[in-house]
């Protein structure tokens, strides 16, 4: 048959109505012979990916799909997930974890999957963080972010501190005497500080909390004492002339690393890198941990969870247990420095190895002891809604001067109504 | 007879449906849609829960919202107005200009097809509190430095700084076509009747660039009321994308804030429906001052000059 104009319009409107319509057909992403799984960069060991996608362990024929997803990761999750197709079969999901609860039906339960066998294998508290208030584990551990203090060992020199990790952890056991700290090394060095800007104590100082903005129950924390102290404590900083004023995200977070400015901080293990590895190569040698003042805490740390569009729960679930086994999480803390959750990984001699950026320290045992000791505190599904109001009045209160009870009581009045409007309280 | 008739036409509608459908689609569906979201509270993923009007009850109470409002309307205003003189001074020169008139006008309008992502990271490092080239000249001539970007007003003249970069050269080009429609004739009676060429600039150039000048305003608006991406990248893609104290949170950023970070896609599409109302607010602004031709404003000025005269000498007339 010759082709004539007809034949070929026929044809092109047919081909756009298939292609229009053809993605509506399946739910899972990928070929029935691979998994898929969406995570963002540096979220995981590349070699054990590597492996995974020549073969998953254990289920011959069945190959790990992989992408990275550069930036707006959640965004990108969320959509797939609203678009109800083309959906991944496993998931990363960060520290806020609990954000994804009301929606805990989009996930297969873990424990039906043959992960209560596991549970001993990990931190508590960890664990529990991936199990909504319902009892249904959403989401399978994956790194921590226990809390240390970061410093300066030159500069702590210069000022005439004494640099051992056990010294410095015994002259400032709390933030009083971590602020004194603070004011005694600014004499010898003009312009240091210890914290980059008001938020991170805010936040640091939260992670050490037992108890966060609610209870599991649903009743709000956000305005008792334990907030309220953690508010004034981060202000009390600013005031002491401590903090470096360089906010989150601004050219100037890297800047103060750089300088010299931040000659300690505390803050979560996976800001070795972030922070001074990247930003400040040149400090090799000179930092140091030591055990944080006020105590243990964990700030980040993500998860990976099994889409309910999974091809196959069984064998996404054997996956996610191989690459997050105390063996492998070890691996990860090479590269890309995640800290394992599981605590069988702290003695492996990948991470015991002393780190040369820090002098040669044994930095896993500070983080290690932070990890065991740190209590533990219920995340609620509206924390970050509830955190973001503190955390922007905190900023006005340091860039802009604005009076502390007038930013408490900002915060409290747009928390009620975002909560309200959620549907919270 | 009709079916007939119908038939007889479908092939042309065939031929041009395919605008028609991708425009439902693409164009129309998400218009409609967006309005049946803002009367839902939905996070995404979830079901839709019917609220009703709530959404924009939210919306008019909430502070933040008219912060984002007021804070729009200053970094357009610290945009445009230094922007269309700039422009307008440099398409004179380019305008004047003798030798590499080409490179010029290309050197000018580069900025504008250049990234915005570019140039606001560029802009930033500029910006930067501790170590921004801006503070470094400052604080070189012995000037004290600012802190651009975290100070509401610095934040605010940072952006508006990048979106002046950016389009200057785009107004300029527009405004030199402009000139150059102008007669030289006009000139050269200006030249002979002894017009200084700073009279010339404000009796001539100016007043017959007027219909371009108010070409360039109105895009400005409509560009200035949609400033996103400078706050968007100079403050990172996290919860604080208006930088401290939401400085440089415009109408877009916190639209985008709450859809796609916050995943409260029912107050986003009421922020987006909001904005719809304020855009057509400026159009209608826009549409009285410049509305009807040149002559027509021109003959009505002068018929009102004329009624208030007879008016005033009647007043006069009656008094005696």
């Amino acid at each position: 048959m010759p082709l004539s104009r007809r034949t070929f319009l026929a044809a092109g409107t047919g081909a756009a109505v298939a292609g229009l319509t053809g993605c509506g057909s399946r739910s899972s992403l990928g070929s029935a012979s691979e998994l898929t799984m969406w995570t963002w960069v540096g979220s995981v060991n590349d070699d054990l990916i590597g492996q995974a996608e020549k073969g998953i362990p254990g289920y011959d024929g069945l190959k790990l799909s992989m992408t990275r997803i550069g930036s707006n990761y959640k965004t990108k999750v969320l959509t797939a997930l609203a678009g109800k197709s083309l959906v991944p079969d496993i998931v990363a999901i960060n520290d806020d974890v609990a954000t994804y609860f009301p929606n805990a039906d989009q996930f297969h339960d873990l424990s039906e999957l043959g992960a209560k066998e596991r549970e001993n294998d990990f931190l508590a508290w960890k664990w529990k963080l991936g199990v909504t208030p319902q009892g249904k584990m959403m989401a399978y551990p994956m790194d921590t972010g226990p809390t240390a203090l970061f410093y300066r060992s030159d500069l702590f020199e210069k000022a005439g501190v004494d640099i051992d990790p056990a010294a410095v952890a015994q002259q400032a056991p709390d933030w009083d005497s971590y602020i004194a700290l603070g004011k005694k090394i600014q004499q010898a060095i003009p312009g240091a500080a210890i914290t980059d800007n008001v938020n991170s104590v805010f936040a640091y100082r939260m992670a050490q909390q037992p108890q966060r903005y609610m209870t599991a129950d649903g009743r709000y924390l956000g305005d008792q004492d334990h907030v309220r102290e953690a508010f004034d404590l981060a202000i009390r900083v600013v005031r002491e002339g401590l903090s470096a004023n360089a906010q989150d995200g601004s050219t100037d977070a890297d800047a103060v690393v750089t300088n010299g400015r931040l000659v300690a901080f505390n803050a979560a293990v996976w800001w070795a890198q972030l922070g001074p590895k990247n930003a400040a190569p040149k400090t090799k040698g000179n930092w140091r941990v030591a055990a944080a003042p006020g105590g243990a805490g964990n700030r980040g740390g993500s998860f990976l969870a099994i889409t309910k569009y999974c091809k196959n729960p069984e064998a996404a679930f054997a996956f996610i247990s191989w690459l997050e086994s105390a063996q492998n999480q070890a691996e990860a803390f090479l590269d890309p420095v995640l800290f394992p959750s599981t605590p069988a990984s702290y003695t492996d001699p990948r991470l015991t190895a002393p780190d040369e950026f820090f002098g040669g320290q044994r930095i896993v045992d500070v983080f290690a002891e932070s990890a065991k000791k740190y209590p533990g505190a219920y995340f609620s599904p509206y924390d970050s809604i509830i955190g973001d109001q503190l955390s922007a009045q905190l900023v006005i209160v340091e860039t802009g001067g604005k009076s502390p009870d007038q930013a408490w009581n900002d915060a409290q009045e747009q928390i009620e109504r975002e909560l309200t409007r959620a549907g919270a309280i | 007879m009709a079916v007939n008739r119908i038939r007889q036409a479908l092939p042309q509608y065939a031929a041009i449906s395919p605008f028609f459908i991708l425009f439902a689609i693409f164009g129309a569906f998400p218009v409609l849609f967006s309005i049946w979201i803002s009367f839902h509270s939905w996070d995404g993923i979830g079901p839709m829960q019917w609220v009703g009007l709530e959404q924009y009850h939210y919306l008019v109470t909430d502070p933040k919202f008219w912060q984002t409002i007021g804070n729009t309307m200053i970094i357009w205003v610290l945009s445009t107005v230094p922007m269309l003189l700039l422009a307008l001074v440099i398409a004179n020169a380019l305008h004047n200009a003798t030798r590499f008139r080409t490179f010029y006008r290309i050197a000018y309008f580069v900025p504008n097809v250049t990234s915005v992502v570019a140039v606001t990271l560029v802009f930033g490092s500029i910006f930067s509190n501790n170590f921004g080239l801006l503070n470094a000249f400052l604080q070189s001539i012995g000037l004290g430095k600012v802190e651009w970007l975290t100070q509401p007003w610095g934040i605010k003249i940072a952006i508006a700084t990048i979106v002046t970069w950016r389009w200057v050269g785009y107004n300029a080009i527009i405004f030199l076509a402009g000139l150059q429609a102008i007669s030289a004739d006009v000139y050269e009676a200006a030249k002979v009747d002894g017009a200084s060429s700073r009279q010339t600039f404000w009796r001539i150039t100016v007043p017959m660039l007027r219909p371009v000048i108010l070409f360039t305003a109105v895009t400005s608006t409509i560009g200035g009321l949609q400033i996103f991406t400078e706050s968007r990248v100079l403050f990172g893609d996290t919860s604080n994308i208006g930088g401290p104290g939401d400085a440089g949170m415009t109408i877009v950023s916190y639209l985008y804030q709450s859809a796609f970070i916050k995943n409260q896609f029912g107050y986003g599409a009421a922020i987006g429906w909001a904005l719809f109302v304020l855009i057509v607010l400026f159009s209608i602004i826009n549409w009285r001052l410049i509305g009807g031709n040149d002559d027509e404003r021109v003959t009505s000025r002068a018929r009102r000059r004329a009624e208030r005269r007879i008016k005033q000498q009647k007043e006069t007339a009656d008094v005696r």
